[in-house]
This record gives structure tokens, C-alpha cells and sequence, in this order.
């Protein structure tokens, strides 16, 4: 009897012990990367994570211009996170690169995968096998200023829904005087254009960008359509002078300044003015092209991955599929005004009677995002045909010589 | 006797080589290995002999790139020394109102490039910079100006950005080389009547020419190298008018991921600015020997 007891307590001793061992021995600590513009929205979801698992994850932020150098040398060496969140746009070069681990078999098992936002299953694909879902997502839309619309005998409840109607808005914000201009881009800024002006291109018909050497880049009349509107916009002094030389530090501010009649933003403006300007009467439409119904917007944000030869991709794959449940898309993006990555989610308590937030997830099921090898080179880059073709269009004029010469050398990289 | 004493100099050199084969040869040695090849930044590459050498020569951007850091050194450089030789002059002697003019003037020298930079980008802002503001009200232009609108004035604002950072260091080098001169040839100067005119003609500047020239060695190189400063405030605009040649290094190596080429580009440079110093250098000992 007291053998059999003393049986039991051991036993139950060792149970004990045999759980905390399964949950102390086996939890990780796991290293993530995030690019540092998005590395608020990344906490967010890190923290969430935190909150509910064993396996802890410490985030760290690279600069944005410093985060493919540091994955692409520490892949090399061995020195890797554990799972990283970068700029989806540089998803074909990495998995071109064999950079990350094949997720393929997890993500197809995945019953919440199907609803996935098509843009991020494409982008994060290459021959046949995927390698990452979207994380932190964003999307390009346009903002007006409903006060400045009142003011200029505009409907303040109705943006522009073509091209053209932006460049008459415009003007007559412009006719408003003083230092109110009717539009605002970032005119020395390849990104910043690739994500708000490149959608109106597509919108009004356009291709922008080459797969490879055999294949035509800006094609389409829309290219053509949208640099006029920007050149007649900028001859008529409806864009600040300044724009011409901002490289982005002026993106989000010269509309918050309140004195902007139109710009091209992302939905991380929803956060960013209830946060910083609660009182800020806006409104957020999808970017248009040439002709009424058109619509487009350049899919962005980050998307998660892990890095190839991971020493925890076990671990690592919890956090993966995570990222698509219903507590991470709801509790860790829609509740802070983010996006959810999953279609049947978009519409859901926190959005609803958000029609900030429900136009930017119509931007997302409308938007694109180019798949192609080189894209800082054709796009990011400070010398890139992208950036020189719309300066020399809108700036100096010469808006078809500046067409052809960017299309003859997009195809050159594209056929690196 | 000698062989035995030769081991022992080359035993207490060794930490010294060490670090230098370590830190200098081998890298350089990474780097010139690298330009022959089409290793890219994401891995992979292939030994493709003087390919990059032979795009570099024909590639106008490069080139380009090179003449605007060329032109950049040639105007900051004189306006550097020169100003960094008048205040050194007028910092040397040891008085406490000098030092605290010398600590002053140095104060920007130990702010990073960077930081200086960003702050100068905004002091220039159209809006909000203080810069275009004090030149309203002094009635030198009538609106704020777009600085980096064109490469001219592009550059008279990094040029006054960058002298306001490190004019303090040649102020410190030159100083040293003027207090090192002996008091008592001044006093003789003096004695004799020369004026303050030609006693920095003939005392100072002989006699501290050597530190001048190290000063102007070390601001040659720092110029040829230029990048933060560009890369914050002009962004190599506009339309890509003012690359220097690093920032055209960075483009490749970093933005189109292409190394093996940046390597061939760095080469380049390596060598050209290797020809400048030893150019320098020869005048310095000719102005010596002289």
C-alpha cells in the first residue's frame, strides 16, 4: 500500500516534471528581422505572438536600405534570424538566390492559405514552389483633402475617378492661392512613385515593368496618359516647386500639412493620422486611370520568410502559419487598422463602418505587383530608368523621348 | 649580432603587421579578387576576367560620377585649407578666448557626417529651413530657394554643409604645425619690424607647410571619397548630376547587387586616389627639399 503510494507520487513527481520539460526544454527563442518601416506594425503582431506562445521571438529593426545586404551576407555565412520580413518586392531575387526555405507542403495543408490575397501567393512563388505569405500588408490609394475640396466649391465627399478629373481638382485647389497647391508627388523618389503614380499607369491600360529581355516594358497608353496629366500639373504650378527634389522625406508630410489638395498615399496613412492628426478631414479613394470604373494600386508591405538552413525552422513554421490564423489577422492587424492578408477576413468588426479601411481592402483586391528579377535596379535604384523617365517627362517636357529611352533600358536589365 | 636584433625588431613589428595583413592586405587583396569576378551581392559568380575593368572604361555614368567628385574636390578643397589655415592662424597662440574659439570651432568635427548632413538637408528645406529663412530676411533673395534643384546650388549647399563640419580639423592640424615653430624666430621677426603679413609668409607658412600639406592630403582623400553627404542631401540628384563615385559604387555593389563590378569600380579609385597622394607627396618633399 504505502509502496504503491509512494509509487504514485513518483509517478505523478515525474509527470510533473515531464510537462514542464515539455514546455521549458522545448520552447525557443527565435531572432526575427524586420525592415524599419514596417517594423511598427511587425512589433504589433510580434507582440501578439509573444503574448499566447512558449516560443518567444525577439524582433530586431534593420534600416530598410541595409536589410537585403544583411540577409543576403548573413545567409551566406550561416548567420541568419530565424525568420525575416522584408519588402515583398524583393522576393524573386531572393528565391531566385536560394535565399529561403520552401514552404510549399505547409502552405498548401493550410487551410487558410486559400484566401490569402492572390498579389502575395503570386509574388512569394517561383517555379511552382512558394516561399513566404504576406505579413504586414499595405496598398497605394488616393487621399484628398475634404476641407480644401469644400473650400474650392469641390464635393467634399467625392474624390477624383480619372485622371483627368485629378488635374481639374487640382486646379481649382490651386485657385485657392497662396501656398495651397492642388497635387503632390515625390519627384525624386523611384519607390514612392513605383507605389502611388505606376497604378494609374496600369489603371489606364499600361504594363509597366519587363519579366525578361524578350518581353516590352510600359506598354500600354497609359504611361503616356499619366505623365501628361503630371507635366501639365507641374507647368501649371499646381505641384509645389519643392516636389521636384524630394527623395520621400516629404511623402506623408506635405499632405499632412493640410495645405495639399491631392496626393497618392498607402493605407498606412489610416494609422499614421489617427495617431498624429486625430482631427484631419480626409478622405481615401482607389487610384484611377483614364476612364471612369478604372482602378489599381500597387500591393506592398512585407511578407514573411525563412531564411534558407534555418537551425529553428521548426519553430519558425509555427510562426508562419500563425501569421495566417484568424488571431493574427484579426487581433493582430484589423484591430490596429491594418489590413488582413486573408480575403473572407477583410470585412470584419473593426472595418465595418470603416470606409477608410474598406477602400483600401478594394485597393487590394484591385491592385498589382510587378514580378520581376531586378527590380531595384529598374525601379529603386537613384539612377533607375523608372525615376529618369518621369523627370525627364515631367520636368524638362520630353515625355516620349523619355518613355523610349526608360523602355530600351528596362529591357537591357530585364535581359541580365 | 645584427640578424639577432633584426628578429627582435621584426618580433615587436608583428602585432602591427598582423593587424595591418589582417585588416588592410587581406581585404584589398578580397576586393581585387572580387573585380574579376560576377559575384553578386545575393551569391553565386563566375572568374570573368577584366570584363568589369573593360565595362568600367566605357561606362559614361562612372565616368561621370568621377568628374563631379573631381570638381567637387578641386572647390572644397582650397576653400577647406584656406579657411582652416586663416583660423588656425587666428587660434594658435594660447589665450583663453582662442581656446574656447578653437574647442567652438571644433565642436562639429566629432558630429558624424550623417548627422550633419540630414540637419543641413532640412536647414536648406524650402519650407521649413532656417537657412532660407535668414536669407529672406536679410534681403539676400527675395523667396526661399529649392537648393537641390539644380547641381550648382546642389553643391554650394553640401559644400557649405561639409566645411562647417570639418573645417575645424584642418584648423587643429595647421595650428599644431604653427605652434610647433620656435617663439623666438617671431621675436626676432618682431625685433626686426616684419609685419603680421610677412611673418606668415616667411615663418608660418615654411615652416608649417608640412602640416598644411598633411591637412590637405588628408581633405584630397576624404573629398575623393565623398558619399554621406550626397546621399542624404542630394540623393545624386538632380537627374543623377550629382553621383560621386562611391555613390556610384554603392548603386552597383549595394542597389543592383552587382559586387564583382562595384569591386572593379572600387579598384579604380583605389588606384587613382593612390596616384593623387603619392602626387601630393612628392611636392611635399620637393617643397621640403626646396
Amino acid at each position: 500500500m504505502t509502496k504503491t503510494a509512494t509509487r504514485r507520487g513518483a509517478g505523478m513527481v515525474l509527470a510533473a516534471f515531464a510537462a514542464l520539460m515539455s514546455s521549458a526544454a522545448w520552447a525557443e527563442d527565435l531572432t526575427m528581422w524586420v525592415r524599419e518601416s514596417a517594423a511598427d506594425p511587425g512589433k504589433l503582431m510580434v507582440d501578439l505572438w509573444n503574448s499566447s506562445h512558449d516560443n518567444k521571438i525577439t524582433l530586431t529593426a534593420i534600416p530598410d536600405n541595409q536589410l537585403v545586404t544583411k540577409l543576403a551576407t548573413s545567409a551566406q555565412s550561416g548567420d541568419a534570424p530565424d525568420i525575416v520580413s522584408f519588402d515583398l518586392i524583393y522576393m524573386p531575387d531572393f528565391m531566385k538566390a536560394g535565399l529561403l526555405t520552401d514552404l510549399t507542403d505547409q502552405l498548401k495543408a493550410d487551410p487558410h492559405y486559400a484566401t490569402h490575397i492572390q498579389a502575395y501567393k503570386d509574388i512569394a512563388t517561383y517555379e511552382g514552389k512558394t516561399y513566404g505569405v504576406g505579413f504586414t500588408p499595405d496598398v497605394s490609394v488616393l487621399a484628398w483633402n475634404k476641407d480644401l475640396f469644400k473650400a474650392a466649391g469641390l464635393d467634399p465627399e467625392k474624390g477624383p475617378a480619372t485622371i483627368d478629373e485629378i488635374v481639374e481638382d487640382a486646379r481649382k485647389i490651386r485657385a485657392l492661392g497662396g501656398d495651397t497647391y492642388g497635387f503632390w508627388f515625390s519627384g525624386a523618389c523611384p519607390g514612392c512613385n513605383i507605389f502611388v503614380t505606376s497604378p494609374m499607369m496600369v489603371a489606364a491600360g499600361s504594363k509597366i515593368l519587363p519579366k525578361n529581355g524578350d518581353d516590352e516594358a510600359l506598354t500600354g497608353d497609359g504611361v503616356k496618359k499619366v505623365l501628361e496629366a503630371y507635366k501639365t500639373m507641374w507647368d501649371e504650378k499646381l505641384i509645389p516647386e519643392n516636389a521636384e527634389v524630394d527623395t520621400g522625406a516629404n511623402f506623408v508630410s506635405a499632405f499632412a500639412s493640410g495645405k495639399i489638395g491631392i496626393a497618392g498615399t498607402g493605407g498606412f496613412l489610416i494609422s499614421l493620422m489617427k495617431r498624429e492628426h486625430p482631427d484631419f478631414n480626409y478622405g481615401l479613394t482607389l487610384l484611377p486611370g483614364a476612364e471612369p470604373g478604372q482602378v489599381s494600386g500597387f500591393v506592398g508591405g512585407d511578407v514573411v520568410a525563412i531564411p534558407a538552413k534555418g537551425k529553428k525552422e521548426a519553430a519558425a513554421r509555427e510562426f508562419v502559419t500563425w501569421v495566417l490564423s484568424d488571431e493574427a489577422q484579426l487581433q493582430g492587424l484589423a484591430k490596429n487598422s491594418i489590413l488582413t492578408t486573408r480575403t473572407d477576413l477583410a470585412d470584419n468588426e473593426f472595418s465595418k463602418g470603416n470606409d477608410k479601411v474598406l477602400t483600401t481592402s478594394k485597393a487590394l483586391a484591385a491592385g498589382y505587383v510587378p514580378w520581376v528579377f531586378h527590380f531595384a535596379d529598374m525601379v529603386n535604384s537613384d539612377s533607375s530608368p523608372w525615376i529618369t523617365m518621369l523627370q525627364t517627362a515631367i520636368f524638362d517636357g520630353d515625355v516620349d523621348g523619355a518613355i523610349a529611352t526608360a523602355k530600351t533600358e528596362m529591357k537591357a536589365i530585364a535581359a541580365k | 649580432m645584427t640578424s639577432r636584433s633584426g628578429y627582435i625588431g621584426l618580433l615587436w613589428l608583428s602585432p602591427a603587421l598582423a593587424f595591418t595583413a589582417l585588416f588592410v592586405l587581406w581585404p584589398m587583396g578580397h576586393l581585387v579578387w572580387l573585380s574579376f569576378t560576377s559575384t553578386s551581392l545575393l551569391g553565386g559568380g563566375d572568374f570573368v576576367g577584366l570584363k568589369n575593368y573593360t565595362t568600367a572604361l566605357s561606362d559614361p555614368k562612372f565616368w561621370a560620377a568621377f568628374k563631379f567628385t573631381l570638381s567637387y574636390t578641386l572647390f572644397i578643397t582650397p576653400l577647406l585649407m584656406g579657411l582652416g589655415f586663416a583660423l588656425a592662424m587666428l587660434v594658435a597662440p594660447n589665450t583663453p578666448l582662442r581656446r574656447i574659439t578653437r574647442t567652438v570651432t571644433f565642436l562639429p568635427v566629432v558630429i558624424g557626417l550623417a548627422s550633419s548632413s540630414l540637419l543641413w538637408f532640412w536647414l536648406f528645406d524650402q519650407q521649413v529651413g532656417l537657412f532660407n529663412l535668414l536669407l529672406v530676411k536679410l534681403h539676400i533673395i527675395d523667396a526661399p530657394l529649392v537648393w537641390f534643384k539644380k547641381p550648382e546650388t546642389a553643391m554650394i549647399a553640401v559644400i557649405l554643409s561639409v566645411t562647417w563640419k570639418v573645417v575645424g580639423f584642418g584648423m587643429i592640424l595647421i595650428m599644431a604645425g604653427i605652434q610647433s615653430i620656435p617663439a623666438d624666430l617671431f621675436e626676432a621677426a618682431r625685433i626686426d619690424g616684419a609685419s603680421a603679413t610677412l611673418r606668415a609668409r616667411r615663418i608660418i607658412l615654411p615652416l608649417a607647410l608640412r602640416s598644411i600639406l598633411m591637412a590637405t592630403v588628408i581633405s584630397v582623400i576624404g573629398s575623393m571619397l565623398a558619399f554621406d553627404q550626397f546621399y542624404l542631401m542630394t540623393g545624386g540628384g538632380p537627374r543623377g548630376k550629382t553621383f560621386t563615385s562611391v555613390y556610384w559604387i554603392y548603386q552597383n555593389g549595394f542597389i543592383r547587387f552587382d559586387l564583382g563590378y562595384a569591386a572593379a569600380l572600387s579598384v579604380i579609385l583605389m588606384v587613382v586616389i593612390m596616384a593623387m597622394t603619392a602626387l601630393q607627396l612628392r611636392l611635399q618633399a620637393g617643397g621640403r627639399n626646396g
